[in-house]
């Protein structure tokens, strides 16, 4: 008996030794085939494009893309809204409270612009972490290359600070601990300090770097922060604003493009007035949705497009009726009237101006966003640039900072100059405007709109009372479609204050969005915005 | 060394042990010599008798009666008697449903009564557990068995709606009639997040699917419920473990079987949809803004077809008992309910069994083959969203005998798709499997398993000139192509010591476990062709590639599992029961820091029925109770998730330096911590027979606690790359009840009526998102999607909060225009356009609270009816179909009937949108299968030894107050349950006609 048992062991003990006995029975290690292991890839120069093209792959999913910075911009303000469409866009109300500023730290535009830039942030740190370990092995251009991801770094930034203002401020990819929030004073600070210690270290060939931010692009955007400095900060800072404007115009990089519609057209990448592009292609670099949302799917036969369009937002009429009709703009702007099929000439649909409410719109209302041109045979994503920073947007600033700094005519100067192309076709004499012009109020017919498209008096109706409000009618003639109107409003003092179609004046702290719920969640160190 | 041994044992078998075992090999002997003996003498001579029942001494009729390895056979008459011509020393088989048969060696009586045991003697009936058998009467966790005569009958999709309704806690349910969809399966809720909630399925000791045999082939399906039974498997046992035991030959006679059927279906229940006479009468009378074509179509009844099915199943058995054979092939041709879907597949088994050296090493080689091909036109769920919606004035084709199209959004002709469309999707599977089973002395088996399975699969699509891809997308035809294929490899060692010494019972089990995985693929498709004649078969004509559109991938992943493992099981006098297992695995997918796991489980029985102090109570046949506790675990679905790697990508590329480069960027976050998801479970059961086991069955009550869940936790980036990563956060708690009675409310000479009855209830909390990596989270997360354009979440996974509840805004009336009157946060009746995020809340549970199955078998004389009947009760579906098509709102598409009655009193005119008033209950009982048969009197046709022939309906009567297509039809998977969803196949009332014949 004993014996058996001692058999009965040796053999279970020599099956399991022979089984352990070999390495490979117990051996796990994975074997990788359709990913790159860290571990055995070594980055060398010629890598370094592919390496730093992350951080701005996101701005394109964020610009142009589904309910990203663009809607963030145009559906919170008065020149475009997303109303219901019989075959759909309620989406549970979330167009509707753009419309009326009754988001809440829920609402997904505001966290998709902030997980968009922070997705940059973390990116240009983690790369930096690498150069900065040696990781990416690199003979020369390191400063240059450290320089462009700092300001790409800032720019990301700079969306937070005018979308979301206090925000947590992370430069060291190493540090895992929850950051913390820093004042939109801080941010400021931090993004101004950044972009001027960087800009020299850029390059200033505008060709070698369209889509990236060079010495340019960083001045338009200190521009830009400089502008808004008073909204940011509660000091303006016109003077810095016009310097940064100054030494681009003087540079002579940059030009207006002969044509309006130059500058938004598929082909834009060849423009001269952009200064910092975030570039679309419909195979290499895909995004760009713009034609998707706006257009009815009737239009897809215009345009012989390989995608069906879904039908969503359209122009506010009271926007388009602050338009001169002889100006250009209007026509290069936005898709009115009868279209008809490319093969066929039949007309298939015909957009009118109406609308009648965010709750119930006909599929033919309301004019279409057409500023960038659809090429034939398009698909759902278009080929067009969306031109974050223009030369038009450098001469306007200035015009602005001088008009408000009581220089009104040299203002003048510089908006006819950017009116002049608008009617340069049909009426050229109607481009010029006086000092005095730009210091009247707006034309915009401010108040709620009925069914029948009868704009009602009220609270937060009229545009007379607008300082500077034809300055900002210009700037929407401008930049109409090009995500600066929520911007814009709010420095005009227009954003919480007045009423347009289905929106009533709201509240001050409408103009920063809530921090969204879930980074607070995420991380306790976050406070909420006030007001939310 | 190792051979040495194995010689050493061989001697000492022949001589040591040779004692114990004699009585076999004596018995052996004398089975030799008779099947010797038979060929050389045949002096046959009459045989009479009388045949009892074991239980009462009541004769039974109609008793099978033959000679072992012959073909001559009789039965038993009105007072259950039979006479036979025999040879000497030949072998009677006396067989009887329901009854155990009985084999006697005739020598030289010339009268043989015979008492014939009830196989209700179910304590030595023999369960299959992991790596081995137990018998019943041992078990001390909760398993479940079904075998083949109690197999639900008919067309059965595959293993599981074979014990649908049958097993108590196993909840089976078949949520599409698309014939190449398999059932929806779920073991005690859920137990996962990321990971599968599945149960694994082995297949004769092979990992496989539901599908891997025919349902045919299978003897019976046995259930490992609680983690006590499953743990000997494991990381890959959380959702339990499906045990199939396919068919073997069972005596030495050589038989072949054939069993055939045919069947029709017709839609479960249809749609209730405006007509054209319907649209006409509301433009008259209301003014509604529809199209009026003229026409009056049923687009419903132009997609779908009668679909007739059939079904062949041979069988044969041969061999003897050194050497025996298998063999079984198995065509299924299978319609579809839409035109042009179905499938076709056959299946080719083979099994060989071989034992040697004094049946010492016993050998078995089995090979699956299966091709199952489906060609099929584009019918799917679209094309069915598309008949809903298509006016019903319109026409289908045009004077001229084009598609009639339309524009519009969405809006396309159902039948020109699922004309102008074309696919082919075929797998092949190769299954190879051997094992050696050897045993040097009785009691002791070393065991050798190994198997190697290929499958592939090969998909071609392609669309026509006249489908939508090229008359509205520009494409001039759309073709891809794919291809997959994965090899697994299987090395199992096993060695098992089981013994009787007295009163002491025990065995230990040792076992080691190899799995290695590959899988990889390819894909390309391509557009813009000259002509729409190649179809898939020639894609580099299409001109997309060359324009940069189209697109082509390939991957290549494996993965490996190694475990080792152990068990040992004991009982004193069979009262006192007990076993303990451990599993040791390392599975690749896991971080570096935690490749391994271990897995232990213990249980213990007590057999009160054995204890002297119940021998008083006669009418308790047996009472067992049993508890257990066992851990398993779950692996990731990917592999990789745990590697520190980057990949090349165009979505994360940009325009730098004058041109388009690729994006190089890290995958996801790294965790090399990553590890298992771990159950412990908790089961606590009664096993119980009353009256001779007249009525038995089982109770079990579980509780299991789901730790360190792979979630893809919400992290701040920065300082995290991304958003998220995966980490093991959180746990799930499961706790429930089954039960299992079975019955024989009648048993007479004629009539016997075997009934049971299986009910289960459990219930699945999120209680915590927590892990140890982070401080705080966010409490919850939404699943479930109800698509455009309502374009929101359905579902709320909350902390403290049960599995399956919906997240919505609650209806409370409708306004004066129409409009949803919503409750706010605050409990007022707010309009739904001024209601946010905020306002939502839970309500209902897509999980049934209570599951019921009552399973009937019946059988008078000739005459056998079987009759299931299912039922699921407080429960609440979200009603797809009412929430798009009952609302009359935009005229562009056609809706129910409904749409224009009044809700809370007034018609809706409000935009399409998530809200309770879709949520209905869900409760149902279903008569699910119903069977009738008839078996052939014995001697009508001499070559054949049975025969009968059936016909049976499938999911016959559905019993429910919910008002869309079939409250079962809806997937309770996941975290999104019960969302019936729009765009679907509908599930199906199958009638069946067959027959099965033995030679």
């Amino acid at each position: 008996m004993i014996m058996k048992k001692r058999f009965i062991v040796y053999t279970l003990a020599t099956t399991l030794g022979a089984v352990g006995a070999i390495s490979s029975c117990t051996n796990l290690d994975e074997e990788v085939y359709s990913e790159v292991l860290a571990s055995s890839f070594k980055p060398t120069e010629k890598d370094i494009p592919a390496i730093i093209a992350p951080v701005y792959a996101s701005f394109r999913g964020l610009m142009m893309g589904w309910q990203g910075y663009f809607d963030l911009q145009e559906e919170s303000a008065d020149a475009i809204a997303t109303p219901a469409r019989p075959n759909g866009w309620y989406d549970g109300g979330t167009y509707l409270r753009m419309h009326t500023h009754t988001w809440t730290p829920l609402q997904w535009q505001p966290q998709n612009t902030w997980l968009s830039a922070f997705r940059s942030i973390t990116t240009a740190n983690r790369v930096l972490a690498q150069i900065e370990d040696g990781v990416i092995a690199m003979e020369s251009g390191q400063e240059a290359l450290v320089a462009e991801l700092r300001a790409t770094r800032a720019f990301a930034y700079y969306l937070l600070l005018d979308n979301h203002g206090n925000v947590p401020i992370v430069t060291n990819f190493k540090d895992t601990q929850l950051p913390e929030q820093k004042t939109r004073q801080e941010v400021y600070d931090f993004v101004v300090k950044e972009l001027l210690e960087v800009v020299d270290l850029l390059s200033d060939d505008p060709q070698a770097t369209y889509g990236q931010l060079n010495k340019w692009g960083v001045k338009a955007l200190l521009a830009k922060i400089y502008l808004n400095a008073g909204v940011y900060t509660g000091t303006p800072q016109w003077e810095k604003c016009i310097q940064q404007c100054d030494e681009i115009i003087n540079s002579q990089k940059y030009t207006l493009d002969p044509n309006y519609s130059d500058v938004f057209t598929y082909t834009n990448q060849n423009s001269k007035e952009i200064i910092f592009a975030i570039p679309y292609d419909q195979i290499y670099g895909t995004g760009n949705i713009v034609h998707m949302k706006t257009l009815d799917p009737a239009s897809r036969f215009v345009y012989k497009m390989q995608a069906g369009p879904w039908g969503g937002n359209a122009a506010v009429p009271q926007f388009i009726d602050t338009y001169d009709a002889q100006d250009g703009r209007l026509k290069d702007t936005w898709i009115m009237g009868p279209q008809k099929n490319a093969s066929t000439g039949e007309v298939v649909i015909d957009y009118v101006k109406l609308l009648p409410s965010m709750a119930a719109t006909e599929s033919n209302e309301g004019y279409r966003i057409g500023k960038y041109k659809i090429k034939e045979g398009a698909t759902g994503a278009l080929d067009n640039d969306f031109p974050m920073l223009r030369y038009a947007d450098v001469l306007m600033m200035k015009a602005e900072s001088l008009l408000r700094l009581g220089r009104a005519d040299e203002a003048a100067v510089l908006v006819t100059q950017v009116r002049q192309r608008a009617f340069r076709d049909t009426n050229p004499a109607k481009a010029t405007v006086t000092g005095d012009d730009l210091k009247k109020g707006s034309s915009y017919n401010y108040g709620l709109q009925d069914e029948n498209g009868n704009v009602q008096a009220g609270p937060g109706s009229g545009g007379a009372d607008i300082q500077f409000g034809r300055m900002l009618d210009e700037l929407g003639w401008e930049f109409a479609a090009e995500a600066h109107r929520r911007q814009d409003l709010i420095r005009f003092g227009v954003f919480s204050t007045k009423a347009w179609f289905n929106h009533s004046p709201s509240s001050p702290n409408k103009a920063l969005f809530p921090i969204p719920a879930e980074e607070i969640n995420k991380n306790p160190k976050l406070a909420q915005n006030p007001g939310y | 060394m190792k051979w040495k041994f194995t010689n050493r044992v061989l001697a000492l078998s022949g001589t040591v042990v040779l004692y114990t075992i004699l009585p076999c090999f004596h018995q052996g002997d004398a089975y030799a010599g008779v099947l010797g003996h038979r060929e050389v003498t045949r002096q046959d001579r009459p045989v009479s008798g009388i045949v009892t029942s074991a239980e009462d001494g009541a004769p039974l009729i109609g008793v099978s009666v033959s000679v072992k390895g012959g073909t001559a056979g009789v039965m038993t008459d009105a007072e259950g008697k039979y006479q036979i011509s025999v040879s000497n020393n030949a072998v009677l088989v006396f067989s009887y449903i329901g009854y155990t048969p009985q084999e006697v060696l005739v020598t030289n009586q010339s009268q043989l009564n015979i008492r014939l045991k009830s196989d209700r003697q179910v304590l030595d009936e023999v369960v299959v557990i992991g790596y081995g058998t137990q018998k019943k009467g041992d078990v001390t966790s909760a398993v479940a068995g079904v075998d083949r005569e109690d197999f639900v009958q008919g067309a059965v999709r595959d293993a599981a709606q074979l014990v649908q309704g049958k097993v108590a806690g196993l909840r089976v349910t078949t949520p599409s009639g698309d014939p190449t969809a398999t059932t929806q399966i779920n073991l005690r809720g859920i137990s996962s997040i990321q990971g599968s909630s599945n149960p694994l399925v082995i297949i004769d000791g092979v990992p496989g699917n539901l599908n891997t045999v025919a349902p045919e082939d299978i003897e019976s399906v046995d259930v490992l419920k609680d983690g006590s039974a499953a743990a000997i498997y494991g990381t890959r046992a959380t959702g339990g473990v499906i045990l199939i035991t396919t068919r073997k030959n069972q005596t030495d006679r050589s038989t072949v079987e054939y069993n055939a059927y045919t069947s029709v279906q017709t839609i479960a229940r249809r749609p209730e949809l405006l007509t054209g006479d319907d649209y006409r009468r509301l433009i008259r009378d209301e003014g509604i803004d529809y199209d009026d074509y003229g026409g009056n179509t049923d687009w419903l009844d132009e997609i779908m077809q009668t679909p007739v099915s059939h079904n062949h199943n041979l069988t044969f058995f041969g061999g003897n008992s050194a050497t025996n054979f298998t063999g079984s092939l198995n065509y299924r041709n299978w319609e579809g309910i839409m035109k042009r879907t179905g499938q076709e597949r056959f299946v080719a088994r083979a099994d060989i069994n071989h034992a040697m050296f004094d049946e010492k090493l016993k050998a078995n080689i089995q090979l699956i083959n299966t091709v199952a091909s489906s060609v099929q036109g584009g019918g799917d769920g679209y094309a069915y969203r598309q008949a809903i919606i298509r006016n019903p004035t319109d026409r289908v084709r045009t004077e001229t005998g084009e598609w009639q199209e339309r524009g519009g959004y969405f809006y396309l002709n159902p039948v020109a798709r699922i004309e102008e469309f074309n696919r082919e999707y075929t797998t092949r599977e190769l299954r190879m499997s051997g094992s050696l089973d050897y045993s040097p002395i009785k009691d002791l088996h070393f065991k050798m398993l190994g198997s190697h399975i290929q499958w592939s699969s090969l998909y071609g699509y392609a669309s026509t000139f006249n489908h939508s891809d090229t008359w509205l997308d520009n494409r001039n035809s759309n073709a891809g192509r794919s291809t997959g294929a994965s090899r697994s490899n299987l090395l199992e060692l096993t060695s098992n010591y089981a013994k009787t010494i007295g009163a002491h019972s025990f065995s230990v089990l040792g076992g080691y476990s190899w799995q290695d995985e590959t899988n990889e693929g390819f894909n390309a498709d391509n557009w813009n062709f000259p002509t729409d004649a190649y179809g898939w078969n020639n894609l580099g004509v299409g001109q997309a590639v060359q324009s940069g559109l189209a697109s082509m991938d390939s991957y290549k992943d494996n993965w490996k599992l190694i475990g080792f493992f152990g068990r040992v099981t004991y009982d004193w006098n069979n009262k006192y029961l007990f076993m303990a297992s451990v599993r040791r695995e390392g599975s690749s997918k896991f971080g570096v820091n935690s490749k391994w796991g271990t897995f232990p489980a213990v249980s213990v029985g007590w057999r009160i029925s054995q204890e002297g102090f119940m021998k008083t109570l006669g009418f308790v046949s047996d009472l067992k109770v049993r508890a257990g506790y066992g851990v398993t675990g779950t692996i990731a679905n990917a592999p990789y998730i745990s590697q520190i790697s980057y990949n090349f990508g165009q979505t994360e590329g940009a325009f730098i330096g004058g041109r388009w480069v690729r994006g190089f960027s890290p995958v996801r976050n790294f965790n090399p911590d990553l590890r298992w998801e771990r159950k412990g479970e908790y089961n606590v059961g009664l096993d119980f027979g009353f009256l001779k086991n007249r009525i038995s069955g089982s109770l079990d009550f579980f509780r299991r606690d789901i730790d360190d869940l792979l979630y893809n936790f919400e992290v701040p980036s920065p300082p995290y790359l991304y958003e998220w990563i995966t980490i093991n956060a959180g746990t799930l708690r499961s706790q429930g009840f089954e039960a299992l009675v079975n019955f024989v409310p009648v048993e007479s000479k004629n009539f016997t009526w075997n009934s049971n009855l299986t009910y289960s209830t459990n219930r699945t909390e999120l209680v915590s998102l927590a892990n140890d990596q982070f401080e705080t989270t966010v409490e919850y997360f939404d699943a479930g999607y109800t698509g455009e354009p309502i374009q929101d979440f359905t579902h709320r996974v909350a902390v403290g909060e049960p599995i399956g509840r919906f997240y919505v805004w609650k209806t409370v009336g409708v306004d004066a225009n129409g409009g949803w009157l919503v409750e706010s946060r605050t409990g007022e009746a707010i309009p739904i356009n001024d209601a946010t995020q905020e306002d939502r809340q839970y309500y209902g549970n897509a999980i049934p609270k209570h599951v019921l199955g009552w399973n009937n078998s019946a059988r008078y004389k000739n005459f056998d009816l079987t009759v299931n009947i299912r039922g699921a009760f407080g429960h609440d579906i979200l009603n797809f179909q009412r929430m798009f098509y009952e609302n009359p709102k935009n005229p562009a598409y056609n809706m129910l009937k409904t749409a224009y009655d009044p809700v809370y009193g007034k018609r809706l005119n409000n935009d399409l949108v998530y809200v309770s008033h879709y949520i209905e209950k869900g409760d149902y009982v279903k008569i699910d299968n119903v069977t009738f048969g008839y078996t052939l009197p014995k001697d009508l046709i001499k070559v054949v030894r049975n025969a009968r022939v059936f016909v049976s309906g499938l999911n016959l009567i559905t019993i429910t107050g919910y008002k869309g297509l079939d409250p079962e039809g809806v997937s309770y998977s996941g975290f999104a349950p019960g969302n019936d969803e729009r765009d679907k196949y509908p599930t199906t009332r199958t009638f069946t006609a067959g027959l099965n014949v033995s030679f």
